[in-house]
């Protein structure tokens, strides 16, 4: 993926022809930056979206091909950029935890029987279950489609947390959740330090002619290490003090009331919502509408109390039109899901018994091409260490020259 | 010793979150039968999911709402990275859990407040770290406040071994519930709709906690389960007392409970006075003036907004 180093290759043209007119709107907006962190995760939850409505192995199957297509493309070099991976393994792991279970629990409904293996019937206290038995195809195929749906909505967030930083996300929260983020933000940071701090300690140790290894030399090294933290915390805490770190605004004590009330009484509403929704004999229609206005009163009291924290934000995250653009993408992949699942449901929802071969719809097929679509929409990403080809100082024409020089360092601060 | 005050309103609104959450983990239980349950038990879990994020950020801004002292924040977010530096190393071996032991510990020296809060940034960096946002984060993080939280309540009178003992004791608990509660969630997801392990609606409660007591004993509780309570329980006894003894030093240090007043500007030698109480006889000195700090918001007078 050339697209990934800082020059791609395809605005070399462009920049060359408009020298003079072009260089400053138009490489602007290929820039390598990074994308809102908001806007991957609205692409990504889309596509789950998208996902968790069908079953049809072919549309998932494209589904996570487009999650990773984007991925590869647009992922940067830091240590959360490289756990897509992972989350594909897990994925497979679910979809093969289903089967299995079918195979081992499944008590062989389905005509189509594969095998039969040996039955073992559990004792008395698991009364009612037996192992194995006939293992069914409709079975397999069953557990193997909800699989693979539960899968494609984890391998598209897994899509997110590789595209998105979490640092800047967290810079998103609202203004109640202030300190909580405050404290993540000082645990991601103090997080490396105290590998340097063990190293630290294992090296006094070593000097002192203490072993570096077994269960009391990790003792000897775990409680400093504790205790160098500790104290740092207390450091931390005053300079985070003389930096004017947890002001707060004086609340009238009417708008704290006005605030209490909200939020407890839309947790009564939530609390009273969820009986609603999971009592035999009361009317349904109470319950989920109560539940979601309960958490819109919440909410409204939470967003209320957090105006009081007052701060200000260095290097805000725009929404501009490139993060519109991506999230409008995961935005109607759903939208072109949900619509084709009510023209044809039947092939969003392949039948399992008798079992069919999946088709696609040409709505599925739009709603995955919208996923696809930020591979190219969004802009590159910034790399620490640019991956790009060496190029021949001869051949270094001036419009691959310029714009290498002046993005790099300052994108490097972004992280 | 409590680092956050928990205000009556801040318990109520505890409570309430806690029962509403409490019913997005045990739903499958509960789910009545009817014409319209298919359809509702597909739903039921996603409404669940995006219910009990909103959950806990709101119970985790009401916890701070009081506005948190520095000092405790500082303290928080350290902690919370010590669990969060523990959590991969025991993730890949089979069982051994090494986040519980600093989160039990914690909870019991800085409170029930500071419990909760330290269970869910512990969970939240550590996802943040290696990645792994997603729809379980919240429950995980839920159980994990919880457990803090419930540390933090343990009688205060103890001392010595019997604080050791109650402690391991509490980890195993903790360690058994943390396993059924995240069990319980991934549950209607781990076996689908038809197998014989899976709920089933409008069963009576007793048939579904049968099937899902088989279903926990099948898949985790005699490994996994087992294996986090007994390192829990292990790490207390060896390092608590170690443990318990730097936390205290260090919310000693930090003076958290020293009510803090400003003196006249005009002394140029006494610009801030800690009254006698816990945080002027102890031993150590303060490092840079950190306890005679200001936790309000005026600040004095002369000094630039």
């Amino acid at each position: 993926m050339t697209d990934r180093a800082p020059v791609p290759v395809g605005r070399g043209p462009a920049t060359a022809v408009d020298d003079r007119r072009g260089p400053v709107r138009w490489p602007d907006r290929r820039l390598p930056r990074g994308l809102h962190p908001g806007a991957w995760w609205l692409w990504a939850l889309g596509l789950a979206t998208a996902a968790s409505h069908t079953t049809n192995p072919l549309g998932l199957g494209l589904l996570v091909a487009v999650a990773a297509l984007v991925v590869v493309r647009r992922r940067g070099d830091a240590p959360w950029a490289l756990a897509f991976r992972m989350y594909l393994v897990l994925g497979a792991v679910i979809v093969a935890m289903r089967v299995v279970f079918r195979i081992v629990f499944g008590g062989g409904q389905g005509e189509h029987v594969l095998v039969r293996l040996p039955e073992i019937p559990l004792p008395e206290w698991a009364a009612g279950i037996r192992l194995f038995g006939p293992v069914a195809a409709e079975q397999l195929l069953g557990g193997f489609q909800d699989g693979l749906r539960l899968a494609a909505m984890l391998v598209c967030l897994g899509a997110a947390n590789a595209l998105a930083n979490p640092k800047r996300l967290l810079k998103a929260v609202p203004g109640a959740l202030y300190a909580v983020g405050t404290a993540v933000v000082v645990a991601l940071s103090v997080a490396p330090q105290l590998v340097e701090s063990v190293l630290r300690v294992r090296r006094a140790r070593r000097l002192r002619g203490a072993p570096g290894r077994g269960v009391r030399a990790l003792r000897g090294i775990a409680l400093p290490v504790l205790a160098d933290a500790l104290d740092r915390s207390l450091a931390l805490a005053a300079a985070m003090d003389s930096r004017g770190y947890g002001r707060t605004d004086a609340v009238p004590a009417g708008q704290r009331a006005v605030t209490g009330a909200l939020v407890l009484g839309g947790l009564v509403g939530v609390c009273a919502g969820t009986y609603g929704l999971l009592d035999t004999t009361g009317s349904d229609h109470l319950g989920l509408p109560m539940l979601l206005a309960g958490l819109v009163v919440a909410v409204a009291g939470m967003l209320l109390a957090g105006r009081r924290v007052r701060r200000s934000r260095y290097r805000p995250d725009r929404w501009r039109p490139a993060e519109l653009l991506v999230a409008g993408c995961g935005v109607t992949a759903a939208a072109l899901t949900v619509l084709a699942g009510r023209v044809a449901p039947e092939l969003l929802y392949p039948p399992v018994s008798p079992p069919t071969w999946p088709e696609l719809t040409p709505l599925l097929l739009l709603a995955v091409a919208a996923g696809a679509a930020p591979a190219w929409l969004a802009p590159p990403p910034p790399l620490a260490r640019p991956t790009r080809p060496p190029v021949p100082v001869s051949a270094a024409t001036t419009d691959a020259a310029r714009p290498t020089t002046s993005p790099a360092p300052v994108t490097g601060g972004h992280r | 010793m409590s680092v956050l005050r928990v205000t009556p309103r801040t318990a109520l609104v505890l409570v309430l979150a806690s029962a509403a959450a409490l019913a997005t983990f045990t739903w499958p239980f509960f789910i009545p039968a009817g014409p319209e349950t298919t359809a509702r038990t597909d739903e039921a879990p996603l409404v669940f999911l995006v219910v009990l994020p909103v959950l806990v950020a709101l119970v985790l801004a009401e916890l701070s709402s009081g506005g948190i002292d520095s000092k405790a924040l500082a303290m928080l977010g350290v902690l919370a990275a010590v669990n969060a530096a523990l959590r991969p190393l025991g993730a890949g071996t089979a069982g051994i859990e090494t986040v519980f032991f600093l989160l039990v510990l914690a909870g019991r020296v800085f409170g029930p407040g500071f419990g909760f809060l330290l269970g869910s940034t512990s969970l939240f960096a550590s996802a943040l770290l290696t990645a792994g946002v997603g729809p379980w984060l919240p429950f995980q993080m839920l159980a994990a406040s919880w457990i803090g939280l419930g540390a933090g309540l343990l009688p205060a009178r103890l001392r010595g071994r019997a604080e050791i003992a109650v402690l391991a004791g509490y980890g195993v608990l903790a360690a058994y519930g943390y396993g059924l509660l995240m069990n319980l969630w991934f549950w209607p997801f781990s076996v689908g709709a038809d197998t014989q392990l899976s709920y089933v609606a409008g069963a009576p409660v007793l048939e579904n906690l049968h099937r899902f007591a088989v279903f926990t004993a099948v898949t985790s509780t005699f490994g996994w389960d087992t294996g986090r309570a007994i390192t829990t329980a292990v790490a207390i006894v060896l390092a608590g007392p170690a443990v318990l003894t730097a936390l205290r030093r260090a919310a000693r240090r930090a003076a958290f409970g020293a009510p803090v007043i400003f003196a006249a500007p005009d002394p140029p030698a006494a610009p801030a006075t800690v009254p006698a109480g816990d945080g002027a006889s102890r031993p150590e000195p303060s490092p840079s003036g950190v306890a005679t700090r200001a936790r309000s918001v005026v600040a004095p007078r002369g000094t630039p907004t």
